[in-house]
C-alpha cells in the first residue's frame, strides 16, 4: 500500500519536473503546494493537469481539483481513482 | 458589411450613427419574449453539464427575480450585485435586477485560488464606497462574507431555483420597462482590484448604440452566435458577449471561466458541436490553446467567422503560431481579427476588417523607441504591431503627448477616445471621472498612433499589468509585498515581463530583502500573499540587496529602470547559459 502511494507519489513529481522545468536539487514534497514552485501559475497549471492525465491515463474531475491542498492530496487523488477505475 | 474602411478618415462626427429605436433593455427582453419565445438564447457549459435556456424562459424567470428583488425592498436606481458563477442564474438574476429598475453589476467570482475570506475583507472598502442594497450569491458564500467582514451588514439574496416556485407575471410593468435611455442601466466593475476597482456608468443608450455600432462594424446578427469562456465582469465577456447576444437576439455559449483555464480545448468542442461564429479572447488566451491542446486532435472550426483579439496587446507571432495550428481546422489569417475595446466606452473602440488579414506595421526600431512610427528601414532592427483597426462609426480617435497637444500620423502619445456611447462617469468618484474624462474626450492612459485611420496600440503610460486578460496595478501588488516580513518595506517593484514559453506576461517582484534573510523562504511568502489576496499567481521573486533598487531623480523607486535591469540581467544570464 505504502510502496503504491509513493510509487504514485513519484511519477507525479516526475511530470512535474517536467512541466515546470525544475532542476533535481529543487525537492518536491507530499506538502509542496504552487507558492512553493516558480513558474506554476494558472496557465502552466493546465499543463500540469494534462501531462498528470496522459500519464496515469485518467481524467481528474475538474471539482475536485481546486479542493487539493498540495501534490501529496493530488497523488492521493490520483490513487483513489486508479481504485474507482 | 464595412468592408473597404481602411482609407476612412480618422475623424468621424457623431452624426451618421443610427439611433436604435428601442433603447431600454428591459423592452428589448420582452420584444424577444414575445417574438421568438422557443428561440435558444444561452448554453451553460460546466463539468459536462449541458443547460439551455429560451429567449422565453431567460424572460419569466428574470422576471421572478425582479419580483424577488422587490420583495427583498430593492428599489429604481439602487445597486444590485451579482457575484455567481456561469450558471444561468447568472443570467436571471443580472437582467432581473435590470427589469426591477436596479442598477446592476457583475462581480468577479472568489477564485478557487483566493483564501475567501480574503476576498471579501479586500472588497470592504469597494462595499462601503458604492452601497449595494442588495447581493445575489451562493448560501457558501456567506459565512466566507462574514469571516472577511466582521460586520457584513449587505443584504443578500441567495440564487437557487426556490426563486422560480412564484413565477413572474409577464403583464406586470416593472419599473425596469420605463426606464428612460438615458438612465444609468449598469455598473461595470473592471479596472484594478478589489476597493480600487472603479464603476463605469453606462447607459441603456449608450450599450444599444455601442451594440448597434458594433454589430455593423463586424456584420453580426441573428444568424451569428457566440463561444465564450469568459467572465463577464469584464467589458469583453459582459459586453460583445453576454449583452451583445441578448440585444441582438444570438445564442451565446458560455463556459466555466475556471475550467477552461484547465481544459482549453472545450472552447473548441464548443466552437465546433455548436458551430458558432464569433468568439473573443485577450491575446493569452490563443497561445494558451494552441499550446495545450493535443497535437493530435482537429476541429471543424469551418463555422467561425473571427476569433478577436482584445483586452491585451495582440502579437503577430501569436496570431501566426495559431493560424498554422489551427489552419487545416478553418481558422486562417483571415479569420483571426483585433479590436481595442475599453468598459469607458462600452467596449469597442476600434475594429479590424472582418474577413481580411490584419495589418501588420513593420516599423523602424530606433525610431520607435523615441517614440516615432517610421516604417522599417532594410538591415535595420524592427518591431512589429498589429492594427487595431479603423475606429467604428461616430467613434473618434486622438493621440496627445503629455500636454494633450494632438500628435499628427506615426506619433506615439496617450490615446484618447470621443464617441456617442461613451460612459457618463465612473460611480460615486467625481474626482476619477474628472482626471480621465474632460471636455467629451477620455484619457485612455494607453499608448499607441495612428496610421492611415487605422489605431496601433504599444503599451500603458501607468503602472496597470494586464495578466491573462485582467488587470492589476503594480502598487497593490507592492502594497502585499510590503507585508513579508523577511523583505525591506517599500523597497520593492512589480514588472510585467512578457514570458516566451506560454506568451503570457507574467508578474516578477524585485525585492530588497532583510540581511540574512532566506531568499527561498521569501519568494513562497511572497508567492501565497499575493495568491491568496489577488488570486493572483506570480512568476517569480527576485531577491536583491539592500540599496541594489534603483531609484529616479525624486527618490522614488523606478519601475522602468529597475524592469530595465532585471530584463539585461536576464538576458545577460540567458547568454551566459547558452555559451556553457
Amino acid at each position: 500500500m505504502e510502496a503504491e502511494r509513493d510509487e504514485t507519489f513519484g511519477r507525479v513529481t516526475v511530470v512535474m519536473r517536467r512541466t515546470f522545468r525544475l532542476p533535481e536539487n529543487v525537492e518536491i514534497e507530499r506538502g509542496t503546494t504552487s507558492a512553493d514552485v516558480a513558474g506554476w501559475d494558472s496557465l502552466s497549471h493546465a499543463l500540469l493537469i494534462m501531462g498528470i492525465e496522459e500519464e496515469f491515463g485518467l481524467t481528474l474531475p475538474f471539482d475536485k481539483m481546486y479542493d487539493l491542498a498540495n501534490v501529496g492530496e493530488l497523488a492521493d487523488l490520483i490513487r483513489s481513482l486508479q481504485g474507482a477505475g | 458589411m464595412r468592408l473597404g474602411n481602411l482609407g476612412v478618415p480618422q475623424v468621424f462626427c457623431h452624426g451618421n450613427v443610427q439611433i436604435s429605436r428601442v433603447l431600454c433593455i428591459a423592452q428589448r427582453l420582452r420584444s424577444l419574449y414575445r417574438s421568438d419565445p422557443d428561440r435558444i438564447a444561452c448554453t451553460f457549459l460546466a463539468a459536462g453539464r449541458v443547460e439551455s435556456i429560451t429567449f422565453g424562459e431567460l424572460y419569466r424567470r428574470s422576471l421572478a427575480y425582479a419580483r424577488r428583488l422587490g420583495e427583498e425592498g430593492v428599489k429604481p436606481g439602487d445597486v444590485v450585485l451579482v457575484i455567481l458563477q456561469h450558471t444561468p442564474h447568472l443570467a436571471y438574476s443580472y437582467l432581473g435586477a435590470i427589469l426591477a429598475g436596479a442598477i446592476p453589476s457583475f462581480m468577479p467570482f472568489p477564485s478557487p485560488k483566493q483564501r475567501p475570506e480574503l476576498y471579501w475583507a479586500d472588497h470592504q472598502a469597494l462595499f462601503a464606497r458604492i452601497e449595494p442594497r442588495l447581493i445575489v450569491t451562493y448560501a457558501r458564500n456567506l459565512a466566507d462574507a462574514r469571516a472577511g467582514i466582521s460586520d457584513f451588514s449587505v443584504p443578500t439574496l441567495v440564487a437557487g431555483d426556490e426563486i422560480f416556485s412564484i413565477p413572474g407575471d409577464p403583464e406586470i410593468e416593472y419599473a425596469g420597462f420605463a426606464a428612460s435611455p438615458d438612465d444609468v442601466a449598469c455598473l461595470q466593475h473592471s479596472s484594478g482590484t478589489t476597493s480600487l476597482k472603479k464603476g463605469v456608468m453606462l447607459t441603456h443608450r449608450a450599450i444599444f448604440d455601442e451594440v448597434s455600432a458594433y454589430s455593423r462594424a463586424i456584420d453580426f446578427g441573428p444568424s451569428d452566435s457566440i463561444a465564450s469562456w469568459l467572465p463577464l465582469y469584464h467589458d469583453m465577456g459582459f459586453i460583445a458577449c453576454f449583452m451583445a447576444s441578448m440585444l441582438e437576439g444570438t445564442h451565446l455559449v458560455q463556459l466555466d471561466a475556471f475550467e477552461w483555464t484547465i481544459r482549453p480545448h472545450l472552447l473548441l468542442d464548443a466552437m465546433q458541436d455548436y458551430r458558432t461564429t464569433f468568439c473573443w479572447l485577450p491575446n493569452f488566451a490563443f497561445s494558451h490553446i494552441a499550446n495545450t491542446v493535443p497535437a493530435q486532435r482537429r476541429w471543424d472550426l469551418s463555422a467561425v467567422r473571427a476569433i478577436i483579439d482584445c483586452s491585451e496587446p495582440c502579437k503577430k507571432e501569436t496570431f501566426d503560431r495559431f493560424a498554422a495550428r489551427f489552419g487545416e481546422c478553418g481558422i486562417g489569417p483571415e479569420t483571426l481579427q483585433v479590436s481595442y475595446a475599453m468598459a469607458e466606452n462600452v467596449f469597442a473602440v476600434t475594429q479590424t476588417t472582418i474577413g481580411r488579414p490584419v495589418r501588420v506595421a513593420a516599423l523602424d526600431g530606433a525610431a520607435f523607441a523615441s517614440g516615432r512610427a517610421e516604417p522599417a528601414r532594410p538591415g535595420g532592427p524592427q518591431i512589429a504591431v498589429v492594427s487595431c483597426g479603423p475606429p467604428l462609426d461616430g467613434v473618434e480617435i486622438r493621440v496627445r503627448d503629455e500636454r494633450s497637444t494632438i500628435l499628427p500620423d506615426g506619433s506615439i502619445g496617450e490615446i484618447a477616445v470621443a464617441s456617442p456611447f461613451l460612459f457618463t462617469g465612473y460611480y460615486k468618484l467625481p474626482q476619477k471621472t474628472s482626471e480621465r474624462l474632460r471636455d467629451g474626450w477620455y484619457a485612455t492612459g494607453d499608448m499607441g498612433f495612428l496610421l492611415e485611420g487605422e489605431l496601433f496600440v504599444t503599451g500603458r503610460i501607468d503602472d496597470m499589468l494586464i495578466v491573462n486578460g485582467r488587470n492589476y496595478y503594480a502598487h497593490e501588488i507592492e502594497a502585499i509585498v510590503n507585508t513579508v516580513p523577511s523583505l525591506l518595506p517599500g523597497r520593492n517593484v512589480a514588472i510585467g515581463v512578457d514570458d516566451p514559453r506560454s506568451d503570457a506576461t507574467s508578474v516578477v517582484v524585485l525585492a530588497e530583502c532583510v540581511a540574512g534573510c532566506d531568499a527561498g523562504m521569501a519568494g513562497r511568502e511572497v508567492k501565497r500573499a499575493i495568491l491568496e489576496r489577488l488570486g493572483l499567481a506570480i512568476g517569480s521573486l527576485v531577491p536583491l540587496a539592500a540599496g541594489e533598487l534603483i531609484k529616479t531623480t525624486s527618490g522614488k523607486i523606478s519601475r522602468t529602470k529597475n524592469k530595465e535591469l532585471f530584463l539585461e540581467r536576464a538576458l545577460r544570464s540567458a547568454g551566459a547559459s547558452d555559451g556553457s
